[in-house]
C-alpha cells in the first residue's frame, strides 16, 4: 500500500541552525504516528512543514501521490491541534468548530449537523454557545480536537496537545484520543517529548534528535531494540556497558566475559551494550556455573510503589535494576546479577552535543 | 453599618484615618465640588432653553460632526500604525512608532498652528510651493489637525490589544482552510475590534474636549469646547459658560463610562497555558503595503508639525520675507517670564498630582469603607474636558471662604486634579504588583499603618510618583484649555502668551516661544527617563 503521507529528504534551516536535517518518513493510512524527541530536536518544525507553516529548504512532502511541498496551509487538507489550542477567543464553541466548514463553504445546515456530530464525539454537546474562556483546560483541548476533526482532514496533526493538562486529566484524554483515532481510522501525526505518551498512543514512533530520525518502529520495537544509545536512553532507562568483542557472541566488560546473543564482528572491536533495569535478574543467593552472572553489592534502594529501584555495584560498574517492591533488598546486601544473553544489545554510540553544535525546534 | 474585622483594624490606625480624611477631603473639594458647581450654576430654565438657542444648537451639532469625522479618520490611521508596529515584517515599524508618539508631546494647539503656517493662506507648502489659495480655517482644517493630533491615542489602545493576540490564531485559521482575505476578516480584524471600539471612545472624548486646536483653526465655526471661553472672555457670561461646558460634559462622561466599564473588559487576551508560540505569520502583502503607505504619508504630516513651527521660529516675516532670523527668540526672551510661570505652575501641579495619586492609590488598595467612591472620584477627572474643569474652578473658588481665583494656586490645583487619574492609575498599577506578603512581613516585624506606606510602599512607589509627576508636569506645561480660564495677570503662562500672539498674528514670536516650550517638555521627559530608567508612557493632551 502506498504511504498516505510521505516526507522525502526534508531540510529546514533557520539562519545557520539546521532544524530538520534530511528527514524521510512514510506514514501509512490510519496510522497513529508519533514524532518523539527532546525539545529542539526538530519535531515541531517537521510538523509545521507538513502543515505548511514552514516551507522546507530542500526535500518534498507528498500526500498520497500529490506533491504538497509548496501548497499554502489552507489548501492542504491537514488540520492541526496546537499545543496552546489556539481557539478563537471571539467565537463560541460552535463557531470555533464550524470555522473550517465555513471556510470551505459548506452549507450552514449541513455544517451545523457536522458540528453537532463531532461535538458529540468529543463529549461536548450542550456547550455550543460557550466561549473558550468559559471552558476548562480539558474542554478547550477537546474543542481544539473537534475543530480539527470536523473538516475530515487527510492527516490530523497534533502538537503536544496534552502538555497543558494536569497529570490525571492527561492520562484520561490520552486514552480517549487513542480510542477516537482507532474508531475513525484517522491518519495522525503526533508530536511529543514524553516517551510514555509516545509508547502508549502510537502505532509507530520515530525518535528524532538534532533534526535527524534515529529510529522508526513500533513502540515495542523501539523500546526493546533501541538502535542507538540515545534512543535507549531517551525511551526508558538503560544500563550501558562499554565492552570489547573477544569472539562472536562474546565480549569482555569490566573484567568479566559476557555472552551476547547474535553479536557479530571481529574481536578487538569496541561496542556499547545496553540492558533495561527490569531485564536484569537479581538473586540474593550466589549462583554458580551460569554465564553472565556477576557478584555485587547493593548501594541504594528506592521504593517506587510497584517496583523497587536498586543500584548495584558489580564488576566495577554501577547497575540500575528494578525488582519487585516486596523483595527485601537493603543497602550492603550481597547479590548476584544475571544479565540474560538475549537481552544484551549492542547500541551505536552517538556523537555528543559538543561535537555537533546545538539544534533548535 | 457592620464593619468587617479587617475594616475595623484599618480604622483603628490613626495614621490611616488621617490619610483617609485628607484624601477624601481633597477629592470632595477639588473634584466633586467644582463639578457640582458647574452643573448647578445654570437654572433649570436655562437648561430647558438650550434647544431654543440657535448658536448652541449649532455648536453642539458642529462638535458632534467634527467628533464623528475626526474620530473615524484618527482611528483608521491609528489602526494602520498599530498594525505597522505589531507586525515584524512591515518595513520601518520602529520609525513609525517613534513618529506616532511625537504628537502626544506637542502643546494642544501646535498641530493647528503649524498647519496654518504650512498649508494656510500664507502656507509655505500651499501658497509658496504649490501656488494654491487654501483656506484652512473651519471644518476641513480642524478635521485634518485633529486626525494628526489624536491618532496616536488610537494607535496605543489598538496596539495594546493586538499585542495580546496569540499569533497562532492566524496559523490556526489558515490551517482550517481560510485564505489570506478570510484570515484578515474573520480573525485579525475581528480580534482587533475591542481595541478599535476602545480607541474610538478615547479619541472621541479627546476630540470633543479639544480646545487648543479648535481655538486656533476652527475660525468662525462655533464649537462647544471653545464657546465657553468666548462667553467668559467676551461677555463675562458665567451662566452661559457653565451651561455650555455642562452640555459638553454629558457626551464625554458617557463615552468615558462606556469605555471604562464595558469595552475595557472585553479584551481578547488569550489566557492559554505555556506553549511554544509560533512567530507571527507573514502579513498579507496588499495589507502590508497599504499599511506602509498610510503610515509613511501620516509620518510626513507628523514631522511637518514640528518642522513648520521650527521654520516659523527662524523665519523673518512668514509669507513675505523668508530670510533667516533669531529676532523672534529675542522677542520670546521678553516673555521668558511666562516660561518661568509655566515651569512653576507645572512643577506644583506635578507634585500635587503625584502625591495625591500615591496617597489615594494606597487608600483604595486597603479594605476601607467608601473605597469605591474614592476610586471613582480619582478617575472621574479623566471624563471631564479641560474647559469644564477651568469653568468649574472659576465658579468654585471665586468667592470667600476659598477665594483662590487670581492667585497662582488655583491654576496649580486645577491642573493637578485634572491630571489626577494619571498619577493615581500609575500608582495603583504599581501597587498591584507589590506582593501583599511584603507588607505582612513588615507588619510582622512591627511596622504599622502609615509606617507601612513609608517603609514598604514609598520606595516601591518612587517610580509611580515620578511617572505621575512627569506626565502631569508635561501636560501642565503645554496646557491651554484650563489655563485660559485661570491665568492671573502676574502669572501669564507661556501657552497663554503663545495663544495671544497667534491671535494677534505674531507668528514668529509664537513659534519661537513654542520651540522653547518644547525644549522644556523634552528636557523634563529626558530627566524623568534618566530617573526611571525607561521611557514613560505618553498620554493624551486635551
Amino acid at each position: 500500500m502506498a504511504a498516505h503521507l510521505r516526507l522525502v529528504n526534508v531540510v529546514k534551516r533557520f539562519g545557520a541552525a539546521v532544524a530538520v536535517d534530511g528527514v524521510s518518513l512514510e506514514i501509512e493510512e490510519g496510522c497513529f504516528f508519533t514524532l518523539l524527541g527532546p525539545s529542539g530536536c526538530g519535531k515541531t518544525t517537521l510538523l509545521r512543514v507538513v502543515a505548511g507553516f514552514h516551507t522546507p529548504d530542500a526535500g518534498d512532502v507528498f500526500l498520497r501521490d500529490r506533491r504538497i511541498t509548496h501548497l499554502p496551509p489552507h489548501a492542504r487538507g491537514t488540520a492541526m491541534v496546537f499545543q496552546e489550542y489556539a481557539l478563537f477567543p471571539h467565537m463560541t464553541v460552535a463557531e470555533n468548530v464550524g470555522y473550517g466548514l465555513r471556510m470551505r463553504r459548506v452549507p450552514p445546515a449541513r455544517a451545523r449537523d457536522r458540528v453537532a456530530r463531532v461535538l458529540e464525539l468529543v463529549g461536548l454537546l450542550g456547550h455550543e454557545a460557550k466561549y473558550p474562556h468559559q471552558l476548562s483546560g480539558g474542554q478547550q483541548q477537546r474543542v481544539a480536537l473537534a475543530r480539527a476533526l470536523v473538516v475530515e482532514p487527510e492527516v490530523l496533526l497534533l502538537d503536544e496537545p496534552l502538555s497543558n493538562l494536569d497529570a490525571k486529566l492527561r492520562l484520561r484524554v490520552r486514552d480517549e484520543l487513542r480510542e477516537l483515532q482507532r474508531r475513525l481510522g484517522q491518519t495522525t501525526v503526533y508530536v511529543t517529548h514524553d516517551q510514555e505518551e509516545a509508547l502508549a498512543l502510537s502505532d509507530r514512533v520515530a525518535v528524532l534528535n538534532h533534526g535527524r530520525v534515529l529510529q522508526v518502529g513500533t513502540p515495542e520495537d523501539v523500546y526493546r531494540n533501541p538502535a542507538s544509545r540515545f534512543v535507549a536512553e531517551f525511551v526508558g532507562l538503560a544500563n550501558f556497558v562499554a565492552a570489547e568483542v573477544v569472539a562472536p557472541g562474546r565480549v569482555r566488560a569490566g573484567g568479566v566475559e559476557l555472552h551476547v546473543d547474535g553479536l557479530q564482528g571481529a574481536s578487538g572491536r569496541r561496542v556499547v551494550l545496553a540492558v533495561r533495569p527490569e531485564e536484569v535478574r537479581v538473586r540474593q543467593e550466589p549462583v554458580d556455573g551460569k554465564p553472565n552472572v556477576l557478584r555485587g553489592r547493593v548501594r541504594s534502594a528506592t521504593f517506587l510503589g510497584a517496583v523497587r529501584r536498586v543500584t548495584v555495584e558489580a564488576a566495577g560498574l554501577g547497575w540500575i535494576v528494578d525488582v519487585r517492591a516486596d523483595e527485601p533488598l537493603a543497602p550492603q546486601a550481597e547479590v548476584s546479577l544475571e544479565l540474560p544473553a538475549e537481552r544484551l544489545r549492542v547500541v551505536e554510540e552517538e556523537p555528543t552535543d559538543e561535537q555537533r553544535g546545538g539544534g533548535r525546534s | 453599618m457592620v464593619l468587617s474585622g479587617e475594616v475595623r483594624r484599618q480604622l483603628a490606625d490613626p495614621g490611616i484615618v488621617l490619610a483617609f480624611a485628607v484624601g477624601a477631603g481633597a477629592l470632595l473639594l477639588f473634584v466633586l465640588y467644582p463639578t457640582l458647581r458647574v452643573l448647578a450654576y445654570p437654572s433649570l430654565a436655562d437648561y430647558l432653553a438650550i434647544p431654543q438657542s440657535v448658536r448652541w444648537v449649532q455648536a453642539a451639532r458642529n462638535s458632534l460632526l467634527t467628533t464623528a469625522l475626526s474620530t473615524t479618520t484618527a482611528v483608521t490611521v491609528g489602526l494602520a500604525f498599530a498594525f505597522a508596529t505589531t507586525r515584524p515584517d512591515v518595513p520601518g515599524r520602529r520609525f513609525f512608532r517613534a513618529v506616532a508618539l511625537l504628537p502626544l508631546f506637542a502643546p494642544p494647539f501646535m498641530v493647528a498652528f503649524s498647519y496654518i503656517l504650512l498649508f494656510g493662506r500664507q502656507g509655505l507648502v500651499t501658497r509658496h510651493l504649490l501656488g494654491l489659495d487654501v483656506n484652512l480655517f473651519g471644518l476641513p482644517g480642524l478635521w485634518l489637525v485633529q486626525t494628526v493630533a489624536f491618532f496616536p491615542l488610537a494607535m496605543l489602545v489598538i496596539a495594546g490589544v493586538l499585542e495580546g493576540v496569540n499569533p497562532s490564531l492566524e496559523h490556526a485559521a489558515r490551517n482550517l482552510g481560510a485564505d489570506e482575505k478570510n484570515v484578515l476578516r474573520t480573525v485579525t480584524l475581528a480580534l482587533a475590534r475591542p481595541g478599535i471600539a476602545g480607541a474610538a471612545l478615547v479619541v472621541a472624548i479627546s476630540v470633543l474636549a479639544d480646545f487648543g486646536n479648535a481655538v486656533v483653526i476652527a475660525g468662525g465655526m462655533p464649537l462647544l469646547a471653545t464657546e465657553a471661553w468666548f462667553r467668559m472672555e467676551g461677555m463675562a457670561d458665567l451662566r452661559g459658560a457653565s451651561l455650555v461646558v455642562a452640555l459638553l460634559v454629558v457626551p464625554t462622561t458617557a463615552l468615558f463610562l462606556v469605555e471604562r466599564y464595558w469595552v475595557g473588559r472585553r479584551r481578547y487576551t488569550t489566557v492559554a497555558g505555556r506553549g511554544t508560540r509560533l512567530e507571527p505569520p507573514p502579513t498579507y502583502p496588499p495589507l502590508r503595503w497599504a499599511v506602509f503607505f498610510v503610515c509613511t504619508a501620516v509620518s510626513v504630516l507628523v514631522l511637518l508639525v514640528y518642522l513648520g513651527v521650527v521654520a516659523g521660529a527662524f523665519t523673518a516675516v512668514w509669507g513675505r520675507d523668508w530670510s533667516f532670523t533669531l529676532e523672534h527668540f529675542a522677542l520670546a526672551r521678553d516673555r521668558v517670564g511666562s516660561l518661568w510661570a509655566s515651569l512653576r505652575v507645572a512643577a506644583g501641579a506635578g507634585l500635587v498630582t503625584a502625591t495625591a495619586g500615591v496617597l489615594l492609590a494606597f487608600l483604595t488598595s486597603r479594605a476601607l469603607p467608601l473605597r469605591r467612591a474614592l476610586d471613582f472620584l480619582a478617575v472621574l477627572p479623566g471624563a471631564l474636558p479641560g474647559v469644564f474643569v477651568g469653568v468649574g474652578f472659576v465658579l468654585a473658588f471665586n468667592r470667600p471662604p476659598l477665594e483662590l481665583v487670581g492667585t497662582p494656586w488655583v491654576l496649580v490645583l486645577a491642573l493637578a486634579f485634572w491630571h489626577l487619574p494619571l498619577g493615581y492609575q500609575a500608582a495603583a498599577a504599581q501597587l498591584q504588583q507589590v506582593d501583599r506578603s511584603i507588607e505582612e512581613a513588615a507588619s510582622n516585624l512591627g511596622a504599622r499603618g502609615l509606617h507601612v506606606l513609608r517603609d514598604v510602599y514609598l520606595p516601591l512607589l518612587r517610580r509611580a510618583f515620578l511617572e505621575g509627576f512627569t506626565v502631569s508636569f508635561v501636560r501642565a506645561v503645554t496646557n491651554v484649555s484650563i489655563a485660559v480660564f485661570l491665568v492671573s495677570p502676574g502669572n501669564v503662562v507661556a501657552t497663554f502668551a503663545i495663544l495671544n500672539m497667534i491671535g494677534n498674528g505674531i507668528w514668529g514670536g509664537a513659534a519661537a516661544l513654542t520651540v522653547l516650550l518644547l525644549l522644556v517638555s523634552f528636557a523634563a521627559l529626558g530627566l524623568a527617563r534618566l530617573g526611571a530608567g525607561r521611557a514613560l508612557r505618553p498620554t493624551a493632551v486635551g
